[in-house]
C-alpha cells in the first residue's frame, strides 16, 4: 500500500516536471509579420530566432532600457526615436564616454528584409547588428555579460525572459534575439503613398508628377523627362539592398563597403538607405552632411563628384538630361520632394506598439 | 650636384613609394564560387586568364555591339564541381546561379540557361572589352548574356556565383 503511494506520488511529479517543461517551451506564442504584399516575401528570420509574441515584447522593453549601457543613461533608442522614424536628428550620436559616432545613426523601418546591416554592410542579420552599439566603447560600452548580469538581478526581466525563450538564466544571445525580434516588427507600410498603392489616396498632380520622376530613366532622345532614383532606390520598399558610392567626395574620406571587403572597387561605397519616412530623418547621407531633401536633390542633380567608384550609375555616360547632369528644373525638384514626403508614415511614428513602453502614455 | 640628384631621387621614390604602400591593404579582385558546388573557389584575374577563353556580344546601352572576351560561366561551374552537361538532369534541373555584384545586385538563371547541352548561347564573365580591361565602375569583371533584350542580366562588377536548389 505505502509502495503505491510513492510511486503514485514520483508518477505525479514527474508528470508535473515533464508538463511544466514543456509548458516553458509552449507560452511563446508565434507572431506573423504583418506586410503588404507588393513588399514581396524575401524577409529574412532566422531559424532559430522565430516571431513570437512574447519575444516581441520583451525585445521592445530592451530597446528602451536604460540598464543596457555603461552609465546606465541611455538605451537604443537614444539614437532610434520613434518621432524621428528611429533616427536621432543628428549628424552623429554622443555615446556613454562622450564621443561622436562615426557615422550617422540609420533609420529603422522594414529591416525585415534587410540582410546586411549598418552603413557598410557589414553585419549579417539583426542579431549581429545589435550586438556593435550594445558593447562599444563609443556607443552604449557594457559586454553582453555585463547588461545579462544586470538584467538578471532585476525582479521584472527573469520571468519574462522565461515566457520568451523558456528559461529564467538571462543570456546576452537572448538579449540579442529579443532585440531582434522587436525590430523585425517595424514595419512601415502605412504612409500615403502606400494608400495611393492600395487605391486610397489620389495624390495630387505635383506628387503624381515626383512619383514619375522618381521612377522613371531620362531619356533625352525619347524626350523622356526622369530623375531615375528608382533605379537603386527600388520598388515600393524603396530599398533593394545596394551598395554605391553616390560621389559626396572626389576622395572619400571614408572608405566605406572597402573596409570589409578588402576590394578596391568598394572605396567610398555605402549603403543606398531605404527613403520610407525620409522626411523625418535629417540629417542625410552616412556623415550627415545634407540638412534638408532640397540639399540632396541638389546633390544628385548638379553636384555628383568624379571618382574611380562613383557609381556606373551616376556617371556621365548614363545619359542625363543635361549633359552630365541630371537636368531637373526647380519645379521637378519640388514635385520629387513631394513624393518623397509621401513616405512619411504617421501610423508607424505613433505606433504604441514600438512606443517607450516605460513611459505612460 | 650630387645632392641635388639624391633628393631628386628620394622624392620620387617617396611618390612611387605611396601607391604601392595604398596597394598592401588591398587584395586582388576575385569572384567566389560557392553554394551546391564539389569544390569552392576564389578565382582571380590570373586564374580566369588561364582558363579556356570564350567571347560574346552585346548591345550595350550606348546601342553599340561590343566583343567581350573572358570564360564561359558553364566552364567556371564545372571547376567547381557544379553539375554541368551529363550531370544536369533530374533534381539537378531544379538548381540556379545566382549572380552576386559588388553593389549587391543580384541575377538568377536556371543552371540549363547556361548549359552547352540545352542552349547555343554562350554566356561569359567578361574581364575584356575589344581586348581591353573593362572601365571602372563596370569591372574588372562582367557578365555578358548576348540575346537578350535588355542588359539587366549583364550586370557589372561580378563578386560571387552562388549555386542553389529551388526550395519551395
Amino acid at each position: 500500500m505505502k509502495r503505491s503511494i510513492v510511486y503514485t506520488g514520483c508518477l505525479i511529479f514527474m508528470v508535473v516536471c515533464l508538463s511544466a517543461m514543456s509548458g516553458n517551451r509552449q507560452t511563446a506564442r508565434p507572431l506573423k509579420p504583418d506586410y503588404p504584399s507588393y513588399f514581396g516575401n524575401r524577409i529574412n528570420i532566422p531559424a532559430d530566432n522565430p516571431l513570437t509574441e512574447e519575444g516581441v515584447q520583451l525585445g521592445r522593453l530592451l530597446f528602451y532600457e536604460t540598464k543596457l549601457s555603461a552609465n546606465n543613461g541611455i538605451s537604443c533608442a537614444h539614437c532610434h526615436q520613434q518621432k524621428r522614424a528611429f533616427t536621432d536628428g543628428l549628424a552623429f550620436s554622443t555615446g556613454v564616454d562622450g564621443t561622436l559616432t562615426a557615422r550617422n545613426s540609420m533609420s529603422l523601418a522594414n529591416l525585415l528584409w534587410v540582410r546586411n546591416f549598418f552603413w557598410d554592410g557589414r553585419a549579417q542579420g539583426l542579431e549581429a547588428q545589435a550586438q556593435t552599439p550594445l558593447t562599444d566603447a563609443h556607443e552604449m560600452g557594457q559586454s553582453l555579460a555585463a547588461s545579462a548580469q544586470k538584467l538578471q538581478k532585476t525582479k521584472s526581466y527573469p520571468p519574462l525572459f522565461n515566457k520568451a525563450f523558456g528559461t529564467t538564466v538571462i543570456t546576452g544571445d537572448h538579449i540579442l534575439k529579443a532585440l531582434a525580434q522587436f525590430e523585425r516588427t517595424l514595419i512601415s507600410a502605412n504612409s500615403k503613398y502606400d494608400q495611393y498603392l492600395r487605391g486610397a489616396y489620389q495624390p495630387t498632380a505635383a506628387e503624381l508628377n515626383g512619383i514619375n520622376l522618381f521612377f522613371t530613366n531620362p531619356n533625352p532622345a525619347a524626350n523622356v523627362r526622369g530623375a531615375a532614383c528608382g533605379h537603386c532606390h527600388g520598388g515600393p520598399k524603396t530599398f533593394s539592398e545596394l551598395f554605391h558610392n553616390n560621389g559626396l567626395d572626389s576622395v572619400p574620406k571614408d572608405e566605406g563597403r572597402a573596409a570589409i571587403t578588402g576590394q578596391s572597387i568598394d572605396k567610398g561605397r555605402f549603403r543606398v538607405a531605404t527613403l520610407r519616412n525620409i522626411a523625418l530623418t535629417a540629417p542625410y547621407m552616412h556623415d550627415g552632411r545634407f540638412t534638408t531633401l532640397e540639399a540632396v536633390v541638389d546633390h544628385y542633380n548638379e553636384h555628383v563628384q568624379q571618382s574611380p567608384t562613383l557609381s556606373v550609375f551616376l556617371q556621365k555616360n548614363q545619359g542625363g538630361m543635361s549633359g552630365s547632369q541630371l537636368g531637373l528644373t526647380a519645379s521637378e525638384k519640388k514635385d520629387l520632394i513631394a513624393f518623397l514626403h509621401l513616405l512619411t508614415d504617421t501610423s508607424f511614428i505613433t505606433d504604441k506598439r514600438f512606443s517607450n513602453p516605460f513611459i505612460n502614455n | 650636384m650630387k645632392t641635388g640628384r639624391l633628393y631628386v631621387f628620394l622624392l620620387l621614390a617617396s611618390f612611387s613609394f605611396h601607391p604601392a604602400l595604398a596597394q598592401v591593404k588591398e587584395a586582388p579582385a576575385f569572384i567566389k564560387v560557392s553554394g551546391e558546388v564539389k569544390t569552392p573557389l576564389q578565382l582571380t584575374l590570373a586564374d580566369l586568364t588561364k582558363m579556356k577563353a570564350a567571347t560574346a556580344t552585346l548591345k550595350d546601352r550606348d546601342g553599340v555591339n561590343h566583343q567581350y572576351t573572358g570564360v564561359a560561366v558553364q566552364d567556371i561551374l564545372d571547376k567547381a564541381g557544379v553539375t554541368t552537361g551529363k550531370e544536369l538532369r533530374g533534381e539537378n534541373l531544379a538548381k540556379y546561379l545566382l549572380v552576386r555584384c559588388a553593389d549587391g545586385y543580384e541575377v538568377a538563371f536556371s543552371l540549363a540557361e547556361l548549359d552547352s547541352a540545352f542552349t547555343d548561347r554562350t554566356v561569359i564573365l567578361a574581364h575584356e572589352i575589344e581586348g581591353k580591361p573593362l572601365a571602372a565602375g563596370k569591372g574588372p569583371f562582367r557578365l555578358v548574356v548576348p540575346g537578350e533584350k535588355k542588359p539587366a542580366r549583364s550586370c557589372m562588377q561580378v563578386v560571387e556565383f552562388v549555386v542553389r536548389f529551388g526550395k519551395e
